[in-house]
């Protein structure tokens, strides 16, 4: 018990891996994003209640009117979003190992898909959007929020990304390497709950 | 007994922890602190201020009532003043006190830390509570009160039948508090898992943490089902979605659903701190350990986890179907176990010890009396037909204020008495205490009791007057008289402790002889909690004498000191095993700002500026990038 690890104060690569190393737990912060996880599991999980819920109350599902849903584009682009997993992983890992480099660049790499990721998802968005729209029928008012929501947990991981690499790109410190464990967890959770909504929005057409 | 230690080498540490935890001064100190205690206490004064606004309400309610056809409120004012009144003392006077400031305060000294897991969170929660309570109070303030009950069902909340703002006042602002209730438990469960004493295993944790661990996960897993009906309600009623509307394929049950998804986890995060507070008095006063301390924290568990599974007995007058009404009657019935579990756990323990019937134990005792009543008539809304008979009658008011005020608040007003000493470092006036129980007890019975008659004779609730004739008059009048000999005995309980505040005689560390670590240290406890991080035994660290002597040894060997800045020890999970040091960040701007930049972005989404609103979330980015550029090799 008189070795005391005073992880706070560890400075630079060497310094961070050996106080990665010395600890038996997982750090404060990747309890507090797991838990802010959880709460957002949860409403995703409500969203996707809501979702059916809904659907037992009308008949046929899609509504008259509106085709059902395209399948192959969303599953092909769920698929991209969930493989950034990796890159997310191995830049904490690489952090924890105090290997800056390595970690700057797979944040990099896993931003640069999640980015085109977004970008193609809210072109759809747009498309849906001109076909039918969320004030003519419950369809098209849960169809909507659930993929808004989804896509607004993106925004937020990519802002998270960029605020990790701008102070990645300062050195690094103990407190950024949990910072980016806590940003992987978070791009984990981002990455299930889109497999969650995609199957929800693609049901009708399966 | 206290950790005192007089060599000089000990007193050097003292000092030095003196200088490295010194607050910033005045104003500046209270709006930058990250502090734990001060918070808890921003968080008391703001929760007591709402709780006297709820109690006017309260008043103006009874008062309108008070016989028939009365005209002290007009009908479209009575709506607003009984909703507010029920979202105040829930959402802005119950949880917060219990959480907010008897958790914030409590929580780290019981387990041996020197502030949260994350002490910056802590700050904002509280900020953002205050600014979420003064949104929906400007509502009020402009004659914008929400009005549809604090349940708030469609299609009553729509914009076709409520088109004024008091709606939108609720949801947003619920939507803003929601935020601060999910920072404040994660923040509760990190700290629980990770900031034991070394050698506090989860076993030897007090009873009362194991209620705030269970709060907090109600909140995690309870809120979301709030939030998210509270957004489909804005997107329903500002931009004209159709969650709700049958006509287009909504179906407003869906809204009934999702608010007592999250409603009934609601009742145990209402109840659970309470039931905290009570095991950490009984034991105190009746000089003995709690009776089946694992069967007592794994009821407390267990009591979240069932609260999870019988939300549909709040809807069974709405005609579902009989296969999932019976169900959910079922799992209505069960959780009667770990609550009685409990309730005989208290009155074993009171029985088997030598209870010593001083202030904060006589508000226990009531809190018993009034839990079994509320707890009776809660059983027996879980009979079909029952409920079905009886529901928004008065019957159900009677049941959940026994509930709410006999069995939450009761034991927060007992444990402001109970740590009244080791906040203020002075004794309150004993026999005033006593006094006080009693008129507010006596207050409470006449106030909620006449409530069943009132519901079996017929009276429905939320009605603004009724009339001549029906035979209600009496009781009506009886249930005044008693709110306003309540009124008195609350305000019993405030001049004691403010007079006693200034003129108390001086308490000492542990005037009481408790059983837990915040009894170890001065009264009121210095900013850094403790000079030596104690080391714990048993789940009743002040009655291990041998433990606190060594931990003065500690203190002047230099032992598990942590003087080198903001320090406080993180431990394992289960065993409590010391494994680091962490720094804790210094007061903060951060917090504040964040919260004002929220408070910004609710305000615009409520205008409809939401260009606006986009500012300010860009803004708030920026405060977080700040916010994060302080890291603890800085400071």
């Amino acid at each position: 018990m008189s070795e005391v690890t005073r992880s706070s104060r560890a400075v630079g690569g060497a310094a961070v891996a050996r106080v990665a190393r010395a600890r038996r737990t997982l750090p404060n912060g990747w309890w507090g994003m797991l838990l802010l996880a959880a709460a957002e599991a949860t409403l995703f999980g409500t969203l996707v209640a809501t979702y059916f819920y809904l659907r037992l109350q009308t008949s046929p599902w899609p509504p008259v009117g509106i085709s059902p849903p395209s399948v192959t584009l969303p599953l092909a682009l769920t698929a991209v979003l969930v493989a950034t997993s990796a890159p997310m992983l191995a830049a904490a890992r690489a952090a924890r190992a105090g290997r800056r480099g390595a970690a700057l660049r797979w944040i990099t790499l896993a931003t640069l898909v999640q980015g085109a990721y977004l970008a193609v998802q809210v072109a759809l968005f747009l498309d849906d959007l001109s076909k039918f729209d969320p004030r003519q029928t419950a369809y098209g008012s849960v169809y909507f929020t659930l993929l808004g929501v989804h896509h607004a947990h993106v925004v937020v991981g990519l802002a998270l990304n960029a605020g990790v690499l701008v102070r990645l790109l300062g050195g690094l410190t103990n407190y950024r390497v949990i910072g980016v464990r806590a940003v992987a967890m978070y791009w984990c959770f981002v990455n299930a709950a889109a497999v969650l909504v995609v199957l929800t929005q693609i049901s009708p057409a399966l | 007994m206290a950790v005192v230690s007089h060599t000089p080498a000990a007193r050097q540490r003292v000092e030095r922890l003196d200088r490295i935890w010194r607050e910033r001064p005045g104003l500046v100190g209270w709006l930058t602190t990250t502090d734990h205690k001060r918070i808890g206490l921003m968080y008391l004064f703001a929760s007591l201020a709402f709780f006297a606004a709820g109690g006017v309400e309260a008043l103006l309610v009874r008062t309108q009532l008070a016989a028939p056809q009365q005209g002290v409120l007009s009908p479209a004012a009575y709506n607003q003043v009984f909703t507010v009144h029920g979202v105040t003392m829930i959402f802005l006077f119950v949880i917060p006190i219990s959480t907010g400031a008897f958790g914030n305060y409590l929580l780290p000294l019981m387990i041996g830390a020197r502030d949260m897991a994350f002490p910056r969170l802590n700050a904002l929660s509280f900020w953002i509570y205050a600014a979420s309570g003064i949104f929906i109070y400007t509502g009020l303030a402009l004659g914008h009160g929400p009005d549809a009950g604090w349940f708030d069902y469609v299609p009553l909340a729509s914009r076709q039948f409520s088109p004024d703002s008091g709606i939108d006042f609720y949801a947003l602002g619920l939507i803003f508090t929601g935020i601060s209730s999910t920072a404040a438990a994660v923040n509760f469960v990190v700290t629980i898992f990770k900031l034991r004493a070394p050698g506090m295993s989860l076993n030897r944790m007090p009873l009362f943490c194991y209620a705030f661990l269970a709060v907090s996960f109600a909140l995690i897993f309870a809120l979301p089902a709030l939030t998210l009906a509270l957004v489909l309600l804005e997107l329903d009623r500002r931009l004209g979605f159709h969650f709700f509307d049958v006509a287009q394929g909504g179906d407003p049950l869906l809204w009934q659903h999702l608010f007592w998804i999250f409603g009934h986890p609601e009742v145990y995060i209402i109840i659970l701190p309470a039931f905290g507070i009570a095991t950490s008095i009984i034991p105190t006063f009746t000089h003995r350990r709690m009776v089946a301390f694992p069967l007592v924290a794994l009821a407390e568990i267990l009591v979240v986890f069932i609260g999870f599974g019988v939300w549909v007995h709040h809807m069974f007058a709405v005609g579902l179907p009989t296969a999932i009404t019976i169900a959910f009657a079922a799992a209505s019935l069960v959780i009667v176990i770990p609550s009685a579990i409990q309730l005989f756990a208290w009155i074993t323990t009171i029985v088997a010890g030598t209870p010593d019937f001083k202030t904060p134990l006589l508000w226990i005792v009531g809190f018993i009396v009034f839990f079994t009543i509320g707890g009776l008539t809660g059983i027996m809304f879980a009979a079909i037909p029952f409920d079905q008979q009886l529901t928004d009658s008065y019957f159900v008011v009677a049941h959940f204020h026994f509930v709410i005020f006999g069995a939450a608040v009761f034991p927060i007003l007992g444990g402001l008495y109970y740590w009244f000493p080791k906040v203020s470092g002075r004794m309150y006036h004993e026999r005033a205490g006593k006094i006080s129980f009693w008129v507010t007890f006596a207050g409470t019975l006449a106030t909620f009791f006449p409530m069943h008659i009132l519901g079996l004779l017929g009276m429905p609730r939320r009605v603004y007057t009724y009339h001549h004739g029906l035979g209600w008059g009496g009781l009506n009048l009886l249930e005044t008289l008693g709110s306003y000999l309540l009124a008195g005995g609350l305000l019993l309980v405030a001049a004691n402790l403010a007079i006693s505040l200034r003129r108390g005689p001086p308490a000492g560390d542990d005037p009481w002889g408790g059983d837990t670590l915040e009894w170890a240290t001065t009264s009121p406890p210095p900013p850094y909690n403790y000079a030596v991080i104690p080391k714990v035994t048993s789940a009743y660290a002040m009655w291990d004498r041998e433990d606190r002597v060594e931990d003065a040894r500690r203190l002047e060997r230099g032992e598990l000191v942590l003087e080198q800045g903001h320090e406080t020890p993180a431990s394992t999970v289960l065993d409590a095993e010391w494994d680091e040091v962490l720094r804790m960040p210094p007061s903060s701007w951060a917090p504040l700002a964040l919260a004002a930049a929220v408070s910004g972005i609710f305000a615009m989404l409520l205008l409809g500026h939401v260009l606006t609103a986009t500012a300010f979330v860009a803004l708030a980015a920026v405060v977080l990038l700040r916010w994060h550029s302080v890291e603890p090799q800085d400071t």
